[in-house]
């Protein structure tokens, strides 16, 4: 458990580091120096502008960052809040707020993100917004089975004997019974929203395409497939290596060489 | 059948409240179709010109009145016009569905079937070389972005090796490459569901008495574990199929597939409502049915989740 956090907490400030230095400026265009292949000075090369394109991908990795930090928080409390909440109240009001999450899931995620950020532009934060709106169904029906677990414990019925009201309960019982799951749960769709963040971008409805957005740039780099195919290929591999490492973190039963579940 | 009908209630209410979701997200919009097309087509933006296709549009009309107008007529099958193309909505996405149908369908069907080979190769020597690759796959499966592994394919085979000709060739040699990259992307988790349907049974006393007899692991799976694993497999099966409409979106814009995916893209580009609504409308209708075939398809296999 703790190695895994300690992977991400340095993922985390690896990609921070990334957003506040790069070895060039990132906008930094030089057409003597299209296409110029990787170099002592320039390890991945520079691209159809002459930009860096390390530093363009270091911005990208920042920017991923602050996707994932905002669409981990939004689908997070909504989905806490939600089904926790159903959980608590019951009856009309459980049913209804769970038929709520099961209309977010059934609504695909990208197309919701697409639409609102064709409405409100594609920054780091809008697709962060527009992903946690369009993904928290499954926590909502996650958390809501959790607390209901919870709530079904002895304990809990005998601390609701004793008169300990709800806000009580939800503190002392059901949020430090449940918040371990839905966290680790939290922390292994990262990986899924930074592919459906660089999905989002390579589309790029709504977005700024001089933003250096991992997806963004392979947009761009496709466009030389025939003559410097090359340069597509790191955004991809940037990519593959934070889903890689999120994925192999955080599902240590699904890592090579563990012990086989039956 | 109390049950049945039970869920068929609960699905028209959820398609209900997507349909209102559908509605409102596409209205609170910001950008005027009107606008658009008016600029578009190089008509002069009079006032008189936008009331004309305000009115012909039925946007002047209170919300509440569109919405009823839309959906009355989205039941009765008329989906309204394209504003881009001036066709109608439906028959846009008849035309397009096989595309789409063929990759996410196709795809999926290839993986189904080779995913049986895969899981029970891996279920004869769990921890074995079969494992690990089944493993890969999957982990592959999960990590590598689609759009990037897609060019990164078009290049080798079309560009470097010359074997196909995806842009120019016929259907087939078009909807080949995407076909088979839907299909990587469900071999790997369907062969893992498959291995461990086959694993659960290994447990189960009768098979111990078959490996007693002295049956190699190969035989004792294949007599006695192999039906019991396909029935959970069929029903793992069903709910994989949601997502394949709606959810090759960024297959069909890599490769350019004409399919409704496709279509989605350019037509939110194009602030075009309708589209929109009828496509959220059509994949939440496929993914209610989709859950209900796989409820029904349990039932059958299963007697035991009949209640």
């Amino acid at each position: 458990m703790k190695r895994q956090w300690a992977i991400i907490a340095g993922m985390a400030l690896v990609f921070t580091a990334c957003g506040l230095w790069q070895p060039y400026d990132a906008a930094a265009v030089d057409l003597m120096a299209r296409h110029m292949p990787p170099s002592w000075d320039h390890p991945l090369g520079r691209d159809h502008l002459g930009r860096d394109v390390l530093s363009l991908l270091m911005l990208g990795a920042w920017h991923t960052t602050i996707v994932l930090v905002i669409v981990a928080g939004v689908s997070f409390t909504i989905g806490a809040l939600v089904g926790t909440g159903a959980a608590l109240a019951g009856g009309a009001t459980e049913t209804a707020l769970l038929r709520t999450a099961d209309l977010f899931i059934v609504m695909p995620q990208l197309v919701i993100a697409l639409s609102l950020t064709s409405l409100f532009g594609l920054t780091p934060v809008t697709a962060g917004l527009a992903l946690g709106i369009g993904g928290w169904g499954p926590y909502a029906i996650l958390a809501h089975g959790l607390a209901r677990r919870t709530m079904a414990q002895p304990f809990v019925l005998a601390a609701h004997a004793l008169g300990v009201g709800r806000a009580g309960i939800l503190s002392r019982h059901v949020l430090p019974n449940t918040l371990d799951t839905l966290l680790t749960y939290l922390a292994s769709d990262a990986g899924r929203n930074v592919i459906a963040y660089a999905s989002l971008a390579f589309i790029g409805l709504g977005a700024d395409t001089s933003q250096p957005d991992w997806g963004a740039l392979l947009f761009e780099y496709r466009k030389f497939i025939f003559d410097n195919a090359w340069l597509m290929l790191w955004p991809g591999l940037a990519i593959l290596a934070t889903t890689l490492v999120l994925h192999l973190a955080l599902e240590p039963s699904m890592r090579f060489g563990s012990s086989v579940r039956s | 059948m109390v049950h049945l009908s039970r869920h068929v209630l609960q699905a028209s209410l959820m398609l209900w409240g997507v349909s209102i979701f559908a509605f409102a997200i596409i209205h609170a919009m910001p950008a005027d179709p009107v606008l658009i097309t008016l600029v578009e087509m190089n008509i002069p933006v009079t006032p008189e010109n936008e009331a004309v296709l305000r009115t012909e549009w039925g946007l002047d009309r209170p919300l509440i009145e569109q919405y009823g107008a839309w959906l009355w007529r989205f039941v009765g099958g008329d989906w309204g016009r394209s504003f881009r193309t001036d066709l109608p909505i439906l028959s846009e996405f008849l035309q397009r569905l096989p595309y789409s149908a063929t990759i996410g369908l196709g795809g999926l069907g290839i993986a189904a079937i080779l995913a049986l080979p895969l899981g029970f190769a891996a279920a004869c020597r769990p921890g074995g070389t079969v494992d690990y690759l089944s493993r890969a796959l999957s982990i592959g499966g999960q990590v590598i972005p689609a759009f990037w592994l897609g060019l990164v394919l078009l290049w080798l085979l079309a560009v470097e090796l010359r074997l196909i000709r995806p842009f120019f060739g016929g259907a087939a040699e078009q909807l080949l490459l995407p076909t088979l990259l839907v299909g990587f992307y469900s071999i790997g988790s369907l062969g893992r569901v498959f291995r461990n349907e086959l694993l659960a049974i290994t447990v189960q006393p009768f098979f111990r008495t078959a490996l007693a007899k002295g049956l190699t692991p190969e035989t004792a799976l294949r007599r006695h574990a192999l039906r019991h694993a396909l029935f959970g497999y069929v029903a793992a099966l069903t709910p994989e199929c949601a997502w394949v409409v709606g959810g090759t979106a960024i297959v069909e814009i890599v490769f350019a597939v004409p399919g409704i995916s496709l279509f989605l893209v350019e037509s939110i580009a194009a602030r075009d409502y309708f589209v929109l609504q009828a496509y959220v409308m059509v994949v939440a209708v496929w993914m209610v049915l989709i859950h209900g075939l796989s409820l029904i398809l349990r039932a059958l296999l299963d007697p035991r989740t009949r209640r």
